[in-house]
């Protein structure tokens, strides 16, 4: 028996080799060789236009002004590690940094709450109004109005009395979330609804249904809900732009960098600039560095469900 | 069955009206934010159409009718920035769609240094427009930006391009659309070939097709499907994109770069800080609620489309 099987591995192992060889062959042939350096040549391009921007920002934050107007090399000839310094306490980003992490953190918390609760009920409950409901958060995903739409926004927080504070902000950012809303419901009709079953007949709520049994099983969803509400408020510019308009010292990071083109004397200014464009992308390479395969797998999930 | 739901008894319609508020229970934070930040604003937006509405306290809204909305159609400044919006996407589009799609056909199997690479491709979706937005302002500054530094040091250009002026505007907040976007559909794409199965494409090979035959006949016919979405999401988004226009040129050099979406914006904030305006939201409102109708009806009639290809295939 055994020795029967060790001559049909060989004989498929033959079989691999054979298949192999000539792939081998075709790699050495000319044309394949050009495609395969063309190829090389090509992602070597996009990685390389990819990757300047980003290292002419981390390492220019380091330059003087001088060496970034008037052309040094690519590398800063000395390490100006005061920059950060000017940024951090002249240009006041101590505070728009707590600002940003503030906004973000509670963005992304909303979020996840508001996106879980509403994706559950929906994806397992019947209730009244739930077909009108869904087809108004359907059409609210395709009408785009833009931009827009801030000034209703800003009023009613006017109204509200919340439009001086960031509690406002953090509202105008996390919005209606319908997109996620149905990403998470999608995701909770995929958990089988026989495990909610058996929980109510060992006596749980539905809260308890939701709160033991659901949120543990859609954490893989929760989690993408979190990363990209965190990368849309962390990164957003125009919603966080009119909603502390009235109140400058309530300005995020993106914001407070922009504005620096404004400044009297910006031409002077480009290190500065570069240190606090740093300091906003800084933390969210950090996320990416850590999370970037849900990053990517999150895209996915929702290009193809959304 | 019919019977009983007739004869609904009280302690019944208790039960149903537990059930409906448990769920409201449920649903209530999301709604309120939901009617506060989509539905409130896009009903307002409609309403203030037919008004003319200053700002500044010019006092009550004036009810117009139709006339903002024939203001729109009168606007030649508005067409511009329609015919600039479709330059634009049109640019973005025929730039990235293919490169994302040879760099997920280079980068889809599961090899090493693939994961990285694709990584690498993907950063810029993860980054602030606006403050990429202004670092290309630096970057493509005519007289101190490093771009014409290093063409001019390699003999490509001998003047340096004013890359931010009437002439160039345009092809930079491409370029930069580019850089911004080509990761997102790049792994799109890859999403899309790895559904095709590889057995048809092995099967292909024994056939004897060749590696361009088999991307042409095999892998894009079967990425038919999500290729229309792919190109959907394109389309759609090219008509939102908003911040990188805002921060790199603010719409100019003489509206040259000014798309649909920072017009109507314009109407209701100063685009940037050193610039004063004096608000319209009715006309704004027009100018956007226009502005969508036409991003969703080249949605529809890109949709029809696609569904008539589909009969062909």
């Amino acid at each position: 028996m055994t020795g029967g099987n060790n001559g049909r591995r060989k004989e498929i192992l033959q079989e691999r080799k054979e298949n192999r060889m000539p792939r081998k062959h075709r790699h050495i042939s000319g044309a394949d060789a050009a495609a395969g350096i063309g190829k090389w040549i090509f992602i070597g391009i996009m990685v390389v236009f990819t990757l300047y921007p980003i290292l002419y920002t981390i390492l220019g934050a380091f330059k003087t002004n001088a060496e970034l107007t008037q052309g040094g090399h690519f590398l800063p000839s000395e390490w100006h590690f005061e920059n950060f310094y000017q940024a951090f306490v002249e240009a006041d980003f101590i505070r728009y940094t707590g600002n940003s992490i503030l906004v973000s953190t509670a963005v992304t918390l909303l979020a996840v709450v508001t996106c879980s609760m509403a994706g559950f009920i929906l994806a397992r409950r019947t209730f009244f109004g739930k077909k009108l409901l869904l087809s108004l958060y359907t059409a609210m995903m395709f009408v785009s109005l833009g931009s827009v739409t801030l000034y209703p926004i800003y009023e009613l927080l006017q109204g509200l009395k919340i439009n001086k504070s960031l509690v406002g902000l953090v509202i105008a950012l996390t919005g209606g979330q319908a997109a996620n809303v149905f990403l998470v419901m999608g995701f909770t009709r995929s958990i089988p609804k026989e495990l909610d079953e058996a929980a109510i007949m060992d006596g749980c709520s539905l809260y308890g249904v939701y709160r033991r049994i659901v949120v543990p099983l859609s954490k893989p969803i929760l989690a993408v809900v979190a990363l990209f509400a965190f990368r849309n408020s962390w990164n957003d510019y125009i919603t966080s732009l009119i909603m502390t308009i009235a109140v400058p010292r309530l300005q995020t990071l993106t914001v407070a960098v922009v504005q620096l083109k404004y400044s009297v004397n910006a031409a002077a200014e480009w290190h500065i600039m570069l240190a606090g464009a740093s300091i906003a992308i800084l933390p969210i390479l950090l996320v990416y560095t850590l999370a970037h395969r849900q990053f990517i797998a999150g895209l996915t999930a929702g290009a193809v469900k959304g | 069955m019919k019977g009983q739901k007739r004869a609904i008894r009280p302690a019944q319609r208790k039960k149903i009206l537990i059930g409906n508020l448990q769920a409201y229970s449920f649903l209530l934070p999301n709604l309120i934010l939901f009617t506060a930040c989509s539905l409130y604003p896009v009903i307002w937006t409609l309403k203030y159409v037919f008004f003319q509405y200053g700002g500044y306290g010019t006092g009550e809204p004036l009810f117009v009718g139709w006339e903002n909305l024939a203001r729109v159609f009168r606007d030649r400044v508005y067409w511009e920035s329609v015919l600039h919006t479709f330059t634009y996407g049109f640019g973005k589009l025929i730039l990235i769609l293919p490169i994302a799609f040879f760099l997920a056909l280079l980068l889809n199997q599961q090899k090493k240094g693939n994961g990285l690479t694709q990584s690498i491709i993907f950063l810029p979706t993860i980054m602030s427009s606006a403050v990429m937005g202004l670092v290309f302002y630096l970057l493509f500054n005519a007289y101190n930006g490093e771009i014409n530094k290093y063409l001019m040091e390699a003999h490509i250009i001998s003047q340096p391009i004013n890359w931010l002026g009437k002439e160039h505007a345009m092809k930079t907040l491409v370029i930069t659309a580019v850089w911004g976007g080509v990761g997102n559909y790049m792994v799109y794409f890859i999403a899309g070939i790895q559904q095709v199965s590889t057995d048809v494409i092995e099967s292909a090979k024994i056939d004897g097709a060749g590696r361009l035959q088999s991307i042409w006949y095999i892998i894009l016919p079967m990425l038919g499907p999500i290729l229309k979405i792919i190109l959907m999401l394109a389309i759609t988004s090219a008509f939102n994109d908003i911040t990188n226009v805002m921060v790199l040129t603010e719409g100019g050099p003489n509206n040259a770069t000014m798309v649909m979406s920072l017009y109507g914006y314009e109407y209701f904030f100063p685009i940037s800080a050193t610039q004063a305006s004096v608000p319209q939201y009715g006309y704004g409102a027009a100018v956007s609620v226009v502005s969508a109708l036409i991003a969703g009806v080249i949605t529809v009639v890109y949709l029809k489309i696609s569904r008539r290809l589909d009969d062909i295939y």
